[in-house]
């Protein structure tokens, strides 16, 4: 299969006034074409600076220190801003914002705001132009008269789909959706989830899709990333994590209990105890640890690497190695 | 079941003194805490140091001006008597090359008194250490005494030469004021003096109407003393004689005044006033007057915004419309033309400056509140049955206390500019010394085109500084309070 | 939808002004009416002399002075119940009659408030507008640099700048500049608005901006800072904002995403402060106008305070309020029309 993202050992820090946050601490996966990536954690974890890092635009005052980004094969941490902004921010890779509440800019209509982003990236007149993009918003299922409107004049699941067509219209590589529905009411969610599966099936897009929320990752993603303050816990197909066999790593199984079953009579709400560590000063070792049920002296003094324990599934925890 | 009741009341008690305690020491915390931030913050400390300065200048008043009653006797001619009019400030003279004489006075000397039975006599030497190259206009001897008085004068100059000054006699029943000016009683003593050294070409060739006396008093005997002068500088003598006769007759508290060219910190305006002195009064009135109106008019405005908030509906709005007629109202102009009218004491100025600027916070503190209101808390006091009053006081106003103070400092500086402007026009309230007033005085006296620059810029720069102070202390407390600006 | 918001604005802003005068017209009644009787008299007086009065009797003339004047009390409701003369002299404000002045003419030697007024208000307009012009200029170019290296020294020095000159008086520092570069360097006019004799053709225009320079550079010294320092906070907090960093992502230059995203976006509140800072410096300018002999609106309440001529007091008040409400009608327009949320209106 070919691999359209490939990520080697990126670590990008927060510089703040207090020291370096590490938010990213030394992660590798890659992502094949066509596939859809869900990455889940905590909030805190790192998944949302992960996504900012793979369009090289961290959010200040963070800072891509190390590693590699290889997008077919070019390393986009190498690359200026000029280079950046013509050939890899959206036309290789697009990203649907956290909140698209505030994701477009209330002065200018929705047609100026999607016409002046096809404009800078390609060479079309007006007429062509405007096709396109009467085109996208029709596939995210809207009628062409958004188009004359300003953005507060819409609701939040209108502003989505926009973003969700502008974040297309380039038909780029790569989309990166972070938290799409999170601040969506459950029924526009719902929607919306089908929306995204529909064009993942139509448009044949690879997808990296961040959220906090399993069920949703469990609808839309062919592989899952558990990430955890930082680092990758585990990554699996969808199946290995959610299905009947379970997941291997304790973080997971634990997020997964956690989640309340619809149909399962619970007497009492299973939690991870403990709250995520400060990024500041991670905890030596296995970043897990002070919060693990079945935690090893090992695990204290000695950081796990993510192995593969079976084909396309990785695991970073010294209790499920293969060679225990 | 009383007895139920009583110990009920006391745990209620108990509790809400404990409740109070712990308000008081969340307060202290936020306090310090709120401290800790303001200290880092290097202009907010400047500012503080400046505002302390000045309270300092206005505890201190009386100790630091030459004329301690010059806030009550500013408009009095007596008190201001003996100083030199629009003088410079003394140290100006450290940037010309002549040097002026710097207006002093002399203060009275050890008497030697010689008695009899029908007279007594006083015997003094004032000295006078001369050390500039413009002489002073002139000397004055001032004294109070009664009875029959003989006074006698003469100057021994450096050069050893000695000048017959005055012989005066004075007889009054009462107890009287002597003021003698030396130099024009000396007149044609001292103009005959100068011209037995000066040439006779310079003696004919000069008019005597022109000639100065203390000009030739104080210049070195030799030819030129009369069209030419050069300085003699030295310790004079001026040795007094005294004689008064009679039991009741008494001669005393005598000084001389060296009348200078240059006076003081600030020097003098036109009416002689010693412009220092100016300054330091009008500091208290100035930091009265903008932090009244500042204190008034943002206690006001919040008050005002948060029952916008609160009742919400048909008062929020017929609220909104009373106070969009205030803010369309340019606030100087009426009050220039109000104080042309009515010519309001200070304290309706005051008044009229807080109908002004009450409305300044009213549009932050609304939303402000409007937020506040949407707490889950303050629907938890709601059904706890609070009071309308106490949500408001206890709940949202302590929320915005931090607002309120940041707004008050920058509300000063504007307050005291509009009260300078006034009284500037003339239209204050003349019988209290503000710094505008004194800026009055400067404009009807052409100040500006005279180039009496010692009596027009000290009090606008005054009026600058403290405007600076407050400026320093809120925007300080702003950068603190207001979340949007971090730039982390 | 704006043209609802349009004639809403304006038409409140008619509503308010008129109580306005009210208020002041009954505040001023007292003394606009003492100005008014003598004004009268005066009038009667230069009448009779005038006539030819031979033939009559002392006690005739008087009567018929009696006359006259009960003539023109009637006229002018001095008769009438005080609610109604605040009313009639409400109504005369508003419809520009504003009276004759007692002592302060007009260029041409007319004694008519309105002209008189209105001859001021271009000169006044004129200083501000430029000044106004400057200063948003430097406003925003600073406060934009400012933005872009928060903290840094253009930053700080600057900020430092706007609180140092806070409480200063414009019409003190304008003193200031005029000791030094009028009486010391002799730069600059001393005051007015041309010199006299004024100069012809393109010169005449020169002579204009040679006068407005002292004053301008004044404003400027003490405003531009404080705009900059507003300015930059608005842009700061519109550079966080999401959807800046949403048009980056969309590889938008940095530029335009300046420019064309953050200032519009930011225009509003810009705007708001421009025009604010320029209105209440309006109600400094009497004394900064006098300082500087321009012959503005600010300097006639001077000489009309120097002269104590009621009449145009009350009546460069009306118009200053005017003008003053004027201006907050055309900002609140601006606003509406930058303002999508309110061109367009709410959600469909």
């Amino acid at each position: 299969m070919e691999r359209v993202l490939d990520v080697k050992n990126l670590k990008v820090y927060y510089y703040t006034s207090k020291g370096p946050v590490r938010a990213v601490d030394d992660i590798s996966f890659y992502l094949n074409k066509g596939e859809t990536l869900g990455v889940v954690g905590e909030s805190g974890c790192g998944k949302t600076t992960l996504g900012t890092a793979l369009l090289n635009m961290p959010t200040p005052p963070g800072k891509i220190v190390g590693g590699q980004i290889l997008i077919n094969g070019t390393d986009i941490v190498t690359l200026n801003e000029n280079q950046l902004r013509k050939n890899v921010r959206w036309e290789t890779i697009a990203m649907v914002f956290q909140g698209a509440m505030n994701s477009l800019t209330p002065a200018y209509t929705i047609e100026k705001q999607m016409l002046e982003t096809l404009r800078y990236h390609r060479e079309l007149d007006e007429q062509e132009a405007r096709e396109r993009i009467k085109k996208y918003v029709n596939l995210v299922g809207m009628s062409d008269d958004v188009l004359k409107r300003y953005p507060h004049e819409l609701s939040g699941g209108m502003k989505q789909r926009i973003v969700i067509a502008m974040a297309l219209f380039l038909e780029p590589e790569l989309v990166i959706c972070d938290e799409p529905t999170t601040a969506l009411d459950v029924v526009v969610q719902a929607q919306i989830i089908n929306l995204l599966k529909e064009l993942k099936e139509k448009l044949h897009l690879s997808f990296i899709f961040v959220t906090h929320d399993l069920a949703t990752e469990a609808e839309v993603a062919d592989r899952i990333m558990v990430m955890y303050a930082g680092k990758i816990a585990e990554i699996g197909t969808n199946e290995q994590i959610y299905g009947e066999q379970g997941p291997m790593h304790p973080y997971t199984s634990n997020l997964l209990a956690a989640t309340p079953r619809l149909h399962q009579k619970v007497d009492k709400l299973s939690f991870i105890p403990g709250s995520p560590p400060d990024l500041l000063n991670p905890p030596t070792g296995c970043r897990f640890h002070l919060r693990c049920p079945v935690v090893m002296d090992k695990c204290r003094t000695e950081e796990p690497p993510l192995k593969e324990v079976e084909k396309e599934h990785y695991v970073a925890c010294w209790r499920c190695y293969n060679d225990e | 079941m009383k007895k139920n009741g009583s110990s009920f009341d006391k745990k209620t008690d108990k509790k809400a003194s404990s409740r109070k305690d712990s308000r008081l020491k969340e307060f202290k915390r936020s306090a310090k805490e709120f401290w800790q931030e303001f200290k880092q913050v290097r202009y907010g400390i400047v500012g503080l140091i400046l505002l302390i300065f000045f309270v300092l200048m206005v505890l201190l008043e009386p100790f630091i001006i030459p004329f301690p009653e010059a806030g009550d006797r500013w408009s009095d001619i007596s008190y201001w008597i003996d100083n030199p009019r629009s003088a410079s400030p003394a140290w100006t003279n450290w940037f010309s090359s002549k040097k002026s004489t710097v207006h002093e006075f002399l203060s009275e000397p050890e008497f030697q008194v010689t008695e009899t039975p029908q007279f007594q006599v006083q015997e003094g030497t004032f000295i006078y250490d001369y050390k500039y190259d413009i002489p002073p206009g002139e000397l004055t001897l001032k004294a109070r005494g009664k009875g029959n008085i003989v006074v006698e004068a003469e100057l021994i100059r450096p050069d050893g030469e000695v000048i017959n000054l005055v012989r005066k006699n004075y007889n009054s029943r009462n107890e009287t004021e002597i003021r003698i000016a030396l130099g024009k009683e000396a007149e044609t003593r001292i103009i005959n003096f100068g011209r037995t050294y000066e040439s006779a070409e310079n003696s004919r060739s000069v008019q005597r109407h022109l000639l100065k006396p203390m000009e030739i008093l104080f210049s070195k005997a030799e030819e030129g003393i009369l069209v030419n002068a050069e300085p003699l500088k030295g310790e004079y003598q001026i040795k007094l004689r005294v004689v008064t006769m009679g039991q009741d007759s008494y001669f005393k508290d005598s000084e001389i005044v060296v009348s200078g060219k240059v006076f003081g910190l600030l020097g003098t305006d036109d009416a002689k006033r010693d412009i220092w002195s100016g300054i330091v009064v009008g500091t208290k009135w100035a930091i009265f007057i903008g932090l009244l109106t500042a204190l008034v008019s943002v206690a006001v405005g919040i008050i005002y915004g948060v029952t916008m908030a609160y009742f919400g509906g048909w008062l929020d709005n017929l609220m909104m419309r009373i106070y969009e007629i205030f803010v369309s109202i340019p606030m100087l102009p009426v009050l220039v033309v109000f104080s042309a009218v009515f010519s309001p004491s200070l304290w309706i100025l005051i008044l009229f400056m807080c109908v002004f600027y009450w409305t300044g916070p009213v549009l932050t503190v609304r939303s402000m509140a409007l937020q506040i209101k949407e707490e889950t808390y303050i629907e938890a006091a709601h059904a706890l049955n609070a009071s309308t009053g106490r949500i408001i006081f206890k709940h949202m106003i302590p929320q915005l206390i931090p607002y309120a103070f940041a707004n008050m400092a920058l509300s000063v500086p504007g307050a005291i500019v509009a009260e300078a402007s006034i009284s500037l026009l003339g239209l204050g309230d003349a019988s209290v010394v503000t710094w505008g007033q004194i800026l009055h005085a400067a404009m009807k006296s052409s100040a500006v085109l005279k180039g009496l620059w010692w009596w027009v810029v000290p009090p606008g720069l005054t009026i600058a500084l403290l405007g600076m102070t407050f400026a320093f202390l809120g925007f300080s407390m702003d950068k603190i309070l207001n979340p949007k600006l971090k730039t982390r | 939808m704006y043209g609802q918001y349009a004639i809403k604005r304006i038409i409140y802003a008619i509503i308010n002004y008129a109580i306005i005068i009210f208020i002041l017209s009954a505040l001023f009644n007292a003394s606009m009416e003492a100005t008014l009787v003598s004004q009268i008299e005066e009038m009667i007086q230069g009448e009779f002399m005038a006539r030819d009065l031979t033939g009559y009797t002392v006690t005739e003339i008087n009567e018929l002075k009696a006359q006259r004047r009960d003539e023109l009390y009637r006229r002018y409701h001095l008769y009438d119940p005080m609610i109604v003369r605040v009313f009639w002299r409400t109504f005369d404000t508003l419809t520009f009659n504003l009276g004759k002045s007692t002592n302060v003419t007009s260029s041409a030697g007319e004694r008519d408030v309105s002209i008189i007024v209105g001859e001021a208000i271009p000169k006044t307009a004129l200083l501000f507008t430029v000044s106004a012009f400057f200063n948003i200029l430097i406003g925003i170019f600073l406060g934009i640099k400012k933005a872009q290296k928060p903290g840094g020294l253009l930053d700080q020095s600057t900020s430092i700048l706007t609180m140092v000159v806070y409480g200063m008086p414009s019409w003190w520092l304008g003193m200031m500049l005029i000791m030094f570069f009028v009486y010391k360097l002799n730069l600059f006019p001393s005051g007015g608005i041309l010199s006299t004799p004024p100069p012809t053709g393109i010169m005449y225009y020169l002579d204009i901006l040679y006068h407005m320079a002292l004053p301008v550079i004044t404003m400027i010294l003490l405003r531009a800072w404080g705009g900059a320092y507003l300015i930059r906070n608005i842009v700061l907090g519109t550079l966080q904002e999401d959807y800046i960093m949403s048009a980056r992502a969309r590889g938008i230059p940095e530029n335009r995403v300046l420019y064309g995203h953050t200032l519009r976006s930011a225009a509003p509140p810009i705007v708001t402060m421009s025009v604010m800072s320029l209105l209440t410096s309006f109600g400094g300018a009497i004394i900064f106008e006098g300082i500087f002999s321009w012959p503005g609106m600010g300097n006639l309440y001077w000489i009309a305070l120097q002269q104590n001529d009621i009449p145009v007091l009350l009546g460069n008040l009306s118009v200053t309020i005017l003008l003053y409400m004027g201006g907050l009608v055309l900002l609140d327009l601006i606003y509406g029309f930058l303002d999508p949320r309110i061109k367009v209106g709410g959600k469909r």
